[in-house]
């Protein structure tokens, strides 16, 4: 039993591991099983795993919930309606006005949880549509956005800081300096001049036709506007392991530049690049809650998170749910993705110190 | 919350600012009788017996402008009202009187030659700017003159006077239609056509008499002398206004029109958020919240500072614009369609409950309103007129802004689904407030249906058919009329109105028959009148609240308790 606590989290080589479990069980064994074997050992990150997988399944099955259970679409108006509430009709959208001499404000329904059948969960809005129900479509939205811009933000990094770091000289002058412009402008900032920039018109420019309000806006400004706090970490990286005896060698037997970068340099930096995806996704979550919040990221009717706290804020004493839901997913997935992140870390590569800062 | 407003429409309710008493009920009345001494050092203060040292108002962050000829907000008027006179002006008065024009430093109401088409003024003799130096009959000619040298939103209002379309053209040398004589304190103005608004126009802040050898730049943040009874100390944008005493302010001068006001001075500090703004006001640490309070806390309001608020009716109209030059809304079915479609009841609780129902262009507060009722909601005969238009399926993109204010986000969605309702392929476009009515008012746009508001500028009714529906008055950019609503039998109406030198029983009629010629036409689809509030700390005496018909609270006649 001390061999196993040993090997919790501490045994980083196969050498290491050998040691403890025997020679003869290990040899073979890839890096990416022992990270395995490391991160299965790892149980809180792997609740924080299950705890994202369960966001992403529930918010999957959004048209489901939507079609059986609150029988409403995402951007179903109900303002002059009314739902059953344990057998008594009530206003969905309450009646405002001076009523009998006393100023009265016209307020949506609050949470009925499973008092009117599954309507109306988390209550309504001003425009009387249902919040769970554009909670869970808002989560996939958010989800796609944060997920796709960071898959776009790795890919460019991943080759940017290739090329600059394999090929050094003006092209490492040129792509550094693009990362340093980035990096004088603070994220959000940059991605509100972005973001409400291409919100009136949409972008129509090189053969590529964006109306505003399509979801591709907000996951491009993000992926763009992050490249360089991915890129210039991993640039490093590939500084480094450029000068290394095994990069030298393949030059000596012939190797081309693309085969260096993608056949030596990509898969030892390959760990990085997944701690900090995991690392990012929950990153670019946030700042698309930012912008949306903002005005600046995904644009209505459309819900996402960041917009559905934004169209709560107005009544965040009488119904704080319709700000606080979507305020608690993000929470929820953020941390569950930067607990999985760390674990991931740990497992891939203990002394790494990634991490994405701006 | 009073936002800012877009250009022409602002001129509303401004009410503010400096100072002036008497008047108003409960607020004692008499002119002339001094009392405190202004902050300023200067004198002839509240002739009320109300004085009272500072009112601190918490603002919203929509001032433009603190030059007269340049702004164009209810924010940036409310403040000058008090502090840069023009000609003529309103009564400081509850009711609908406030809508009556009196004498500011003009001395009477002017001569009107019986063509219509020449103005005579006699300036006040012995009136002075807040520096000292007298006021003179050339200062109105270059206060015009200067509005179109620094391309004032309000040269518009104007181009009825001889020689202003030149000189808009050339900016050199004089506008022949005016003359002015120092020495007999007159000035002349002579107009192309005769205008039934002409007075209502001489009482906007553009026509507001400053210096002559003012700079032809923006002044907002170094104030130009005044002749109101206060005068702007200081500006600091998105910080703080403070407003005092004029010194050279004699209200004895001004027959009652102009009252010396209450307080001695107004620090109006800006704030960025509503809800700090009213909860600093409720605790006292504000007199006034000139924003609108968030629907959330209406209940808190009415449950324990009932008696801090007062609830009015300005003159507006909400509406949907239907681009009239643009499918589907050329065609008149469609555009009834969507007057069926939208259920003002839904729209009045979109907007907190705070509002009531219309179907027109007019608002109820105008003596020429006569309710109408052409577009009861009816979904299915919505979608019966889109099918005998043959517009099933038609793409529209539906425009609004993201003033949360004005229930504008809500609106354009709520919109966009009636529309898909209906059968139209309806897509959203939420622009930024700033950008909005400049963006819907370039015709490069083309925006074909949104979201759109009007508070008045003056009491007219040329102020809503003249200025938002003349189809002779459309322009490339910064058009007015977002419909490109071009009717010739409204345009002949109109002109024909306007010719009209004072409205009577009869011509009021014709105003109601015009109001209902355009909305049979589905000009607009017209939904909400809107109320607001005000809301006061514990210490003001709502006594003295005075409400006026154009500029609403007027910040000057208040008192303390």
């Amino acid at each position: 039993m001390a061999q196993r606590a040993e090997t919790e989290f501490t045994l980083d080589t196969a050498a290491e591991l050998a040691a403890v479990e025997g020679g003869a069980a290990i040899r073979g064994r890839s890096p990416w099983y022992l990270a395995w074997r490391r991160l299965r050992r790892n149980k809180v990150a792997l609740a924080s795993l299950a705890v994202f997988l369960l966001i992403v399944v529930a918010c999957l099955l959004a048209p489901l919930y939507a079609n059986h259970v609150a029988h409403a679409g995402p951007n179903d108006q109900h303002v002059l309606g009314t739902v059953n509430v344990n057998g008594k009709k009530v206003d969905i959208v309450s009646k405002g006005g001076i009523i009998n001499g006393k100023l009265v404000a016209s307020i949506p329904i609050g949470p009925q949880w499973f008092n009117a059948g599954g309507k109306f969960v988390l209550g309504a809005d001003r425009l009387g549509r249902d919040v769970a129900v554009r909670l869970l479509y808002g989560g996939r939205n958010s989800l796609i956005v944060g997920i796709g811009s960071s898959m776009i933000c790795v890919f460019f990094a991943i080759l940017l800081a290739l090329l600059a770091g394999h090929f050094g000289g003006w092209i490492d002058f040129v792509i550094t300096r693009f990362f340093d412009l980035f990096y004088a402008f603070p994220v959000v900032l940059l991605g509100i001049a972005l973001g409400s920039a291409l919100a009136v018109n949409g972008f129509h420019h090189f053969g590529i036709d964006l109306e505003a309000g399509n979801l591709w806006i907000p996951t491009l400004v993000i992926s763009y506007v992050l490249i360089p706090y991915v890129g210039r970490p991993l640039r490093g990286q590939v500084l480094s392991l450029r000068e290394k005896e095994f990069v030298e060698a393949a030059i000596s037997q012939g190797a081309r530049p693309l085969r260096v970068m993608f056949s030596e340099l990509l898969p030892n930096i390959a760990s990085s690049v997944l701690v900090f995806f995991t690392l990012i996704i929950a990153n670019n979550i946030v700042l698309e809650a930012a912008l949306s919040f903002l005005g600046a990221g995904v644009q209505d009717p459309t819900p996402s998170w960041g917009k559905l706290i934004a169209d709560g804020q107005n009544l965040i004493i009488s119904r704080p749910a319709l700000a606080l839901a979507p305020g608690v997913a993000i929470v929820l997935t953020v941390l569950s993705l930067n607990v999985f992140g760390d674990g991931l870390r740990d497992a891939l590569d203990p002394r790494a110190k990634v991490k994405v800062e701006h | 919350m009073k936002q800012t407003f877009r250009s022409k429409w602002l001129l509303i309710a401004a009410s503010l600012c400096a100072g002036l008493a008497v008047l108003a009920a409960g607020c004692g009345g008499g002119g002339g009788k001094e009392t405190t001494t202004s902050a300023a050092g200067g004198n002839k203060s509240s002739s009320s017996g109300k004085a009272f040292d500072n009112f601190r108002i918490a603002y919203d962050t929509g001032i433009d402008f603190l030059d007269p000829g340049l702004s164009y907000t209810v924010q940036g008027w409310s403040i000058m009202w008090n502090v840069y006179l023009p000609l003529l002006g309103y009564k400081h008065v509850n009711g609908p009187d406030g809508a009556t024009l009196v004498p500011y430093l003009a001395q009477s109401m002017p001569k009107v030659s019986s063509d219509g088409r020449t103005y005579t003024f006699t300036l006040r003799k012995g009136v002075k700017y807040s520096d000292g130096t007298a006021v003179k009959a050339s200062d109105f000619a270059a206060s015009i003159k200067r509005d179109y040298l620094i391309d004032s939103p309000g040269v518009g209002f104007f181009s009825n006077i001889v020689g202003a379309d030149d000189f808009a053209k050339t900016k050199k040398g004089e506008i022949s239609g005016i003359t002015t004589d120092d020495a007999a304190r007159t000035i002349t103005v002579n107009l192309m056509q005769p205008q039934g608004d002409f007075e209502n126009i001489m009482a906007t802040e553009f026509a507001a008499l400053v210096p002559a050898n003012s700079p032809s730049k923006d002044s907002s943040t170094h104030p130009l002398p005044s002749t109101g009874p206060y005068m702007i100390q200081s500006y600091r944008p998105n910080k703080q206004v403070l407003v005092v005493r004029n010194p050279n302010f004699d209200a004895s001068m001004f027959d009652g029109n102009v009252p010396a006001g209450n307080p001695d001075k107004m620090s109006i500090d800006i704030l960025g958020d509503a809800g700090v703004a009213l909860t600093r006001t409720l605790k006292g640490q504000y007199d006034y919240d000139f924003y609108q309070p968030p629907v959330d806390r209406l209940a808190e309001l009415q449950a324990k500072y009932a008696d801090q608020i007062k609830v009015y009716t300005p003159a507006n109209t909400f509406y949907y614009f239907m681009n009239n030059r643009t499918p589907p809304f050329d065609n008149l079915k469609v555009r009834q369609a969507v007057n069926y479609a939208i259920n003002r009841e839904a729209l009045v609780r979109i907007h907190g409950g705070l509002a009531t129902p219309t179907q027109q262009v007019l608002p109820p507060t105008y003596p020429q309103y006569k309710k109408l009722d052409l577009y009861p909601y009816n979904l299915a005969k919505a979608k019966q007129l889109i099918k005998e238009a043959g517009a099933t399926g038609a793409d529209v993109t539906v425009w609004t802004s993201n003033n949360t204010s004005r229930h504008a986000p809500e609106a354009g969605q709520y919109l966009q689904g009636v529309l898909k309702q209906i059968g139209l392929n309806a897509k959203l476009k939420t622009i930024n407030a700033a950008i909005y009515w400049t963006t819907i008012g370039n015709q490069s746009t083309k925006s074909q249906i949104g979201f759109a508001d009007w508070f008045q500028d003056y009491p007219h009714p040329l102020d809503w058919f003249d200025v938002l529906l003349n189809g002779n008055r459309i322009t490339q950019t910064h058009n007015n009329n977002y419909s490109n609503f071009d009717n010739a039998a409204v345009n002949a109406k109109i002109a024909e109105l306007k010719k009209q030198p004072s409205l009577t029983p009869k011509v009021n009629q014709d105003w109601e028959q015009l109001d209902k010629m355009v909305m049979e036409q589905a000009a607009w689809a017209p939904y909400v009148n809107e109320q607001g509030i005000d809301t006061f700390s514990s210490d003001i005496d709502l006594g003295c609240y005075v409400f006026h018909v154009l500029y609403q609270f007027d910040f000057a006649t208040i008192c303390k308790k």
